[in-house]
C-alpha cells in the first residue's frame, strides 16, 4: 500500500504497522529535532533515543485521539514530542538541579510541578479539564510544553501580565481542587 | 474528559519553530525495530528469544525443487532406505556415506492423524542430522513445514536447516540439521530433543496443531581435528580458516569472516563461500551449516560440511569466494522469529548497488596424517 499524508493517519488509526513505519520515515527528523532541543543539555544520548521511541509509541497508541487535517497531524505529533521531552527532562532534573536557556521554570517546586511529577497524571488532567478553555491551553503550553510566558502571550494575542494573572488564578484553582480531591499529601 | 493527547490536539503550535535534524536510514531502522519490539507482548519472552538475540540464527530452508525422478527410488517407497541420499537426489556426494555411520533411531510419535518417525541420526562433532518419515491422513501439500524446536541440551543457540520432500500421496521424508552450538561443552555426546508443535501447510496457510516429541542421545562419529589458523584478506574483508574436522563420511571446515566498517557501511550483505580441491584434482561439494556472529551478519563464524575426503589426498586447496551485495525485496526478507510470532526487519539504505564478486587468494593446507 502506498501512503501519503492523507491516508496514513487513517491507516495508523486502523493499526497498520506499515503506516507507523511511514510516520517514522517522514517525521523522525522533526521529532528528533524537537526532542534534541529539549534534552541535549542533559548530554544523555540514550535518554534522547528512549524519548524518541516513547513518542512514536504514544503516537501509535493514541492515534485515535487525533482529530483534524493532515497539517494538524504534524503539529500534534510535535506537541507530543515536546510534551514527552519535557516530561523526561523534568524527571531527570528532579534529581539534578539544572537550568537551561530553552526551558524556564521556577526552581522551587510549585504545586503543579509536584503534580506533574506524579507518576499518574490522570488526576492532574482531570483538574485541568475543569479550567476555562483559554486557561487550559495556557496551562498545557506552560507546564506540559514548556513555553515561555512571552510566547504564550504572543500566540494568544494577550499581554504578558494577562498570562501571568491567568496562571496565578489557575494555580489557585488547581491548588484548591487538588486539596479538595484529597491529594494534599502530594502538595507540600 | 480529555486526556493529554486530546488536549494537545487543541494546541495551536507553530510548527515552524521546530527544526528538523539529520537522520540516517540506520537511525530510522533502529527506531522501527525498537517499536516493533515494544509492540509485541514482552511477558512471554523466554530464553529462546534471548539466545536468538545474542546470535544470528540462520535457518536455511531448502525450497529448490529436488532433482530426482520418482521411478528410480520408487522401489523403496514408502520406506526409504537412505533418506540422506534420497533428499540429496544425486546432486552432491555429501550424504553418500552418512547412512553407514548413522545410528538407527526408529522412534515414532503420532498426533492428529500424522505419524512422524525418526529413522536415522548422526552427529559428526559439529552438526546433528536427523532423517524422518511422515505419514499423514491428509494431503499436506508439496512442502509442509514442521514448526518446532530442535534442541541440543546445554547449548544457547544453533543454526540449522531442514528439507522435506513428498514421496507419494500423504507420505513425506525429511532431513533436519542443527549445528554451531554456542557454548556447547566439548563432549562427544549430544542430547537431542525435538519437539514439533504444529505443521504448517504452505499451500493453504493452515496449521495442524499437535505434539510430536523425540529425545535421544547421539555419540559423535570419530573425528580428527586439525588446526589451521590461516587468514587471507581482500578489500577490507578477512577470511580465516580456523580448523578442519575429518570424519569417516565427511569433513567440516570452520571459518570466520571479518568485515571492515567501511564495507559494512557500503554493503548490506557479505558472503563467503569456499571452493575446495585436493592435490589429486578432485573437487568437493559442500553444504553450509550456518553460523553465528553479530546481528548484521558481517562478522561471523561459519562451518561447512564437505563430502568424504579422498584418503590419498595430501593437500587441500581452499579458495574463498567473496560476494558483496545489496538487499532487495527479492533476495532479502529479514524476519526475527520468536515463539511469540515473527517480526520483519526493515532494510536500511546503503550505497553499494547490485553485487560484486571476488576470488580471494588460495589457502593451501597440508593434511596431517
Amino acid at each position: 500500500m502506498k501512503f501519503n499524508d492523507k491516508n496514513v493517519i487513517q491507516q495508523l488509526q486502523r493499526r497498520n504497522e506499515d503506516a507507523l513505519e511511514y510516520i517514522i520515515d517522514t517525521y523522525l527528523p522533526l521529532i528528533k529535532g524537537v526532542i534534541h532541543k529539549v534534552l541535549s543539555p542533559l548530554e544523555n544520548e540514550g535518554m534522547i533515543d528512549e524519548c524518541i521511541n516513547d513518542t512514536f509509541l504514544s503516537i501509535w497508541s493514541h492515534s485515535k485521539k487525533f482529530h483534524g487535517e493532515a497539517t494538524d497531524f504534524k503539529k500534534w505529533i510535535c506537541a507530543i514530542a515536546k510534551y514527552k521531552a519535557i516530561d523526561y527532562y523534568r524527571k531527570a532534573a528532579k534529581n539534578v538541579e539544572f537550568t537551561s536557556n530553552d526551558i524556564v521554570w521556577n526552581t522551587e517546586k510549585s504545586a503543579e510541578d509536584e503534580l506533574i511529577l506524579m507518576e499518574d497524571k490522570s488526576e492532574l488532567i482531570k483538574i485541568i479539564n475543569q479550567l476555562e478553555p483559554v486557561d487550559r491551553n495556557i496551562f498545557i503550553m506552560k507546564f506540559f510544553l514548556g513555553f515561555r510566558t512571552e510566547d504564550i502571550a504572543a500566540k494568544l494575542g494577550l499581554s504578558n501580565t494577562a498570562i501571568d494573572n491567568r496562571i496565578y488564578r489557575g494555580k489557585k484553582k488547581l491548588y484548591s481542587k487538588a486539596v479538595h480531591l484529597n491529594f494534599g499529601g502530594s502538595v507540600r | 474528559m480529555k486526556d493529554i493527547y486530546e488536549l494537545l490536539n487543541d494546541m495551536d503550535i507553530n510548527d515552524h519553530e521546530f527544526e528538523e535534524m539529520k537522520v540516517t536510514e540506520l537511525d530510522k531502522a533502529k527506531v522501527k525495530k525498537a517499536l516493533k519490539e515494544s509492540l509485541r507482548p514482552k511477558k512471554k519472552m523466554n530464553k529462546w528469544k534471548k539466545s536468538a538475540a545474542a546470535s544470528v540464527i540462520i535457518v536455511g530452508f531448502t525450497a529448490a525443487a529436488l532433482g530426482f525422478t520418482f521411478p528410480s527410488y520408487a522401489s523403496g517407497i514408502p520406506v526409504i532406505g537412505n533418506i540422506f541420499k534420497f533428499l540429496d537426489g544425486g546432486r552432491t556426494a555429501i550424504y553418500d556415506n552418512y547412512k553407514t555411520y548413522s545410528s538407527e533411531i526408529n522412534q515414532s510419535a503420532e498426533s492428529n492423524g500424522i505419524k512422524l518417525t525418526i529413522q536415522d541420526a548422526i552427529f559428526d562433532g559439529e552438526a546433528v542430522s536427523i532423517t524422518y518419515s511422515l505419514e499423514s491422513n491428509q494431503d499436506l501439500g508439496d512442502q509442509p513445514r514442521l514448526r518446532g524446536r530442535l534442541d541440543i541440551k546445554g547449548t544457547d543457540g544453533q543454526s540449522g536447516g531442514s528439507q522435506i520432500s513428498k514421496v507419494d500421496k500423504n507420505n513425506y521424508v525429511g532431513l533436519v540439521t542443527a549445528s554451531s552450538f554456542l557454548n556447547r561443552k566439548e563432549s562427544d555426546t549430544v542430547h537431542v530433543q525435538w519437539n514439533i508443535d504444529n505443521i504448517y501447510i504452505q499451500d493453504n496457510k493452515e496449521y495442524i496443531e499437535g505434539n510430536w516429541s523425540f529425545a535421544f542421545a547421539l555419540k559423535a562419529t570419530e573425528n580428527n581435528i586439525q588446526w589451521i589458523d590461516r587468514t587471507v584478506e581482500h578489500n577490507g574483508v578477512k577470511v580465516s580458516i580456523r580448523k578442519i574436522s575429518i570424519t569417516p563420511m565427511s569433513y567440516i571446515v570452520y571459518y570466520d569472516q571479518e568485515v571492515s566498517k567501511e564495507i559494512q557501511k557500503k554493503w548490506h550483505g557479505v558472503d563467503i563461500d569456499l571452493d575446495i580441491r585436493d592435490d589429486l584434482g578432485h573437487g568437493y561439494s559442500g553444504k553450509g551449516n550456518g553460523g553465528s556472529g553479530d546481528r548484521g551478519g558481517y562478522n561471523m563464524s561459519w562451518s561447512k560440511t564437505f563430502e568424504k575426503l579422498d584418503p590419498n589426498a595430501t593437500k587441500l586447496m581452499i579458495t574463498p569466494h567473496l560476494r558483496l551485495y545489496e538487499y532487495t525485496s527479492d533476495n532479502h526478507g529479514s524476519v526475527e522469529e520468536t515463539r511469540d510470532g515473527s517480526a520483519s526487519i526493515p532494510i536500511p539504505d546503503k550505497s553499494g548497488k547490485g553485487q560484486e564478486e571476488f576470488v580471494l587468494e588460495e589457502i593451501i593446507i597440508d593434511l596431517v596424517k
